[in-house]
């Protein structure tokens, strides 16, 4: 009985503000709600609104190329991991530093980039004193070099925590058969393909799911400091449609099946990443 | 299973790098180290100055150490009280989040109770869900509750949220400890509660310093739901009242760069205080 009793507080919060939540949203993703009077039953017609609804498939293809950064994320922070892992001179202080990004809270690694980025800021002054004057652009000012700089950053606030996972795994591993591959004469790189990587398979799957949701569902704060999903629709992403279709427009049946839409194209990647990378292994 | 009691080893056997060739390396890692340590600098230096240098120059360094950007920011932006509202928020969320999953883990893995195998997996299984998905039913949800503009929205669902990450890793941990303690202790006549406060609680020290920078971190940062749920000044948490402070037309950037510092530091310095613990999380997270 105390068992039941001890799990009940935790038991309680998740069935309220989760599992609740999420039992609404499926049900609402298929009615016109505004949120205070009762939803009315519309079927699919949700569903089929936002399939067409140019500035939603925008928003999309903007998270799919956010999207762009998980095969960046699950290469690179492997070698910087393993490099750690052996211990390069300075490893301690690499370690420590390389989560830090992820320590600052979003908001302000947002509102940092837009202040260096602005037109009369401290990176185009920085050109302009080097002599690099032609150089010198609004950055946040058209897609052609926002978008790539939101991905930059968004990939160096999370590439710590990728590190962080892979040395995890790589301290789970025997240490005797990297050294058995190293006195048989095996190039570091050839460990690492051969002895390293077969063993870090679960921390892969970690590693493409957790920076997939990412693109598809941690977006909005980073939107909203640098660019507030301009200029124009630019910078859109599906986060910020839910947003403006709930708060702005009071729409929040539409933007119940947004959500719901988007989980679902986040579950299909999810899986077909992990089928893709396991037969791969085998 | 035991990688969540023990940290995430140094482990002595691994062969190191050390040959000459492993510069360009080094070099590439300090490069990425120096970017990381660069927002703290520029906040910093920026925050220094006074607003005719910063109008003057976009770069250099205070050429006087002037504190007005702090105090502009501090009382005249109101960072003073988002400050404790975050503190207030923060340190709510994270002695919630201890109590229930401290309980629950303990009841998942030393309890044996009727349905405590479909309960646990029952948390659990919301691990990953993304919380876009739910910010217009939790808002709704929250409006009826009459919960809108107070800190209990964001306590108990920042709580909420990190519950099935937070249960798993107390029950990971608790599980790690041997049964034979709890044995002794009823034998000894200690009931339920008497063993789990006096006996395992003092032993989970370890798994609860990685659970309070887990939520401490998350708790502090968190913006959009802060966004949505605490609309007036006076409950406003940091991420969000920080952004009072970038004017719609004409920004005091010094005093801007003041707030961020003043946002960061806090999490910064529990991170370098805490670093180890956060290590051992992700560790007990990833390595089954």
């Amino acid at each position: 009985m105390w068992g039941l009793l001890y799990a009940t507080p935790a038991f309680a919060l998740v069935t309220i503000f989760v599992v609740y939540p999420f039992g609404s949203i499926l049900y609402h993703a298929f009615t016109r709600w505004d949120g205070i009077a009762p939803a009315q039953w519309v079927g699919l017609h949700n569903f089929r609104l936002l399939l067409h609804d140019p500035l939603f498939l925008r928003a999309l293809r903007n998270n799919l190329i956010f999207a762009l950064s998980v095969p960046v994320q699950l290469i690179v922070p492997l070698f910087v991991a393993y490099a750690i892992h052996r211990r390069v001179p300075g490893w301690r202080f690499f370690r420590a530093t390389v989560f830090l990004p992820a320590v600052y809270a979003t908001v302000v690694i947002g509102i940092l980039t837009a202040t260096v980025l602005q037109l009369d800021g401290p990176l185009n002054s920085a050109l302009g004193a080097v002599g690099l004057d032609s150089l010198q652009r609004e950055w946040l000012g058209n897609a052609r070099t926002s978008i790539p700089i939101i991905l930059l950053v968004v990939i160096w606030t999370n590439f710590g925590y990728n590190v962080l996972l892979y040395l995890a795994g790589m301290s789970a591993i025997d240490p005797t058969l990297e050294e058995a591959a190293r006195i048989d004469g095996a190039k570091w790189s050839r460990v690492l393909r051969h002895v390293v990587v077969p063993s870090l398979r679960r921390v892969m799957e970690i590693v493409l799911v957790v920076n997939t949701i990412t693109a598809f569902a941690f977006m909005f704060t980073y939107i909203y400091t640098i660019t507030n999903g301009g200029p124009g629709y630019d910078t859109y992403v599906s986060e910020f449609y839910i947003y403006n279709q709930a708060f702005t427009n009071q729409n929040m049946g539409y933007a119940a099946a947004t959500g719901v839409l988007l989980v679902g194209i986040v579950l299909v990647i999810g899986l077909v990443q992990i089928r893709a990378l396991t037969r791969e292994e085998r | 299973m035991g990688t969540v009691a023990s940290a995430a080893a140094d482990s002595p056997a691994v062969p190191r790098f050390r040959s000459a060739r492993s510069w360009p390396v080094v070099v590439a890692l300090a490069l990425f180290s120096l970017s990381t340590i660069l927002p703290l600098l520029f906040m910093a230096a920026t925050a220094f100055r006074t607003q005719a240098d910063w109008d003057r120059n976009k770069i250099g360094l205070p050429t006087t150490a002037s504190l007005g950007a702090f105090e502009r920011a501090w009382t005249g932006a109101n960072i003073d009280v988002y400050f404790r509202n975050s503190l207030i928020v923060t340190l709510g969320a994270v002695t919630l989040s201890v109590i229930c999953a401290t309980l629950a883990g303990y009841s998942f893995s030393k309890i044996s109770w009727r349905l405590r195998a479909p309960v646990y997996y029952f948390v659990l299984s919301w691990i990953a869900i993304p919380p876009l998905l739910m910010m217009v039913p939790i808002y709704v949800e929250m409006v009826q509750l009459g919960l809108l503009d107070t800190y209990g929205s964001v306590i108990l669902l920042y709580t909420a949220l990190n519950m099935p990450f937070n249960v798993y890793l107390m029950t990971a941990f608790f599980r790690s400890l041997p049964d034979e303690l709890i044995e002794a202790a009823r034998i000894d006549g200690a009931g339920v509660h008497r063993t789990f406060l006096r006996i395992m609680l003092p032993l989970a020290k370890p798994a609860l310093a990685t659970l309070i920078i887990f939520n401490f971190l998350w708790a502090w940062n968190e913006f959009l739901f802060a966004l949505l749920m605490l609309q007036s000044d006076s409950v406003k948490t940091l991420t969000v009242g920080v952004l009072s402070l970038q004017g719609r037309f004409t920004t005091d950037y010094p005093a801007l760069m003041a707030g961020l510092l003043i946002t960061s530091l806090p999490v910064v310095g529990a991170y370098l205080i805490f670093q180890r613990h956060l290590v051992r999380g992700i560790v007990a997270g990833t390595v089954k």
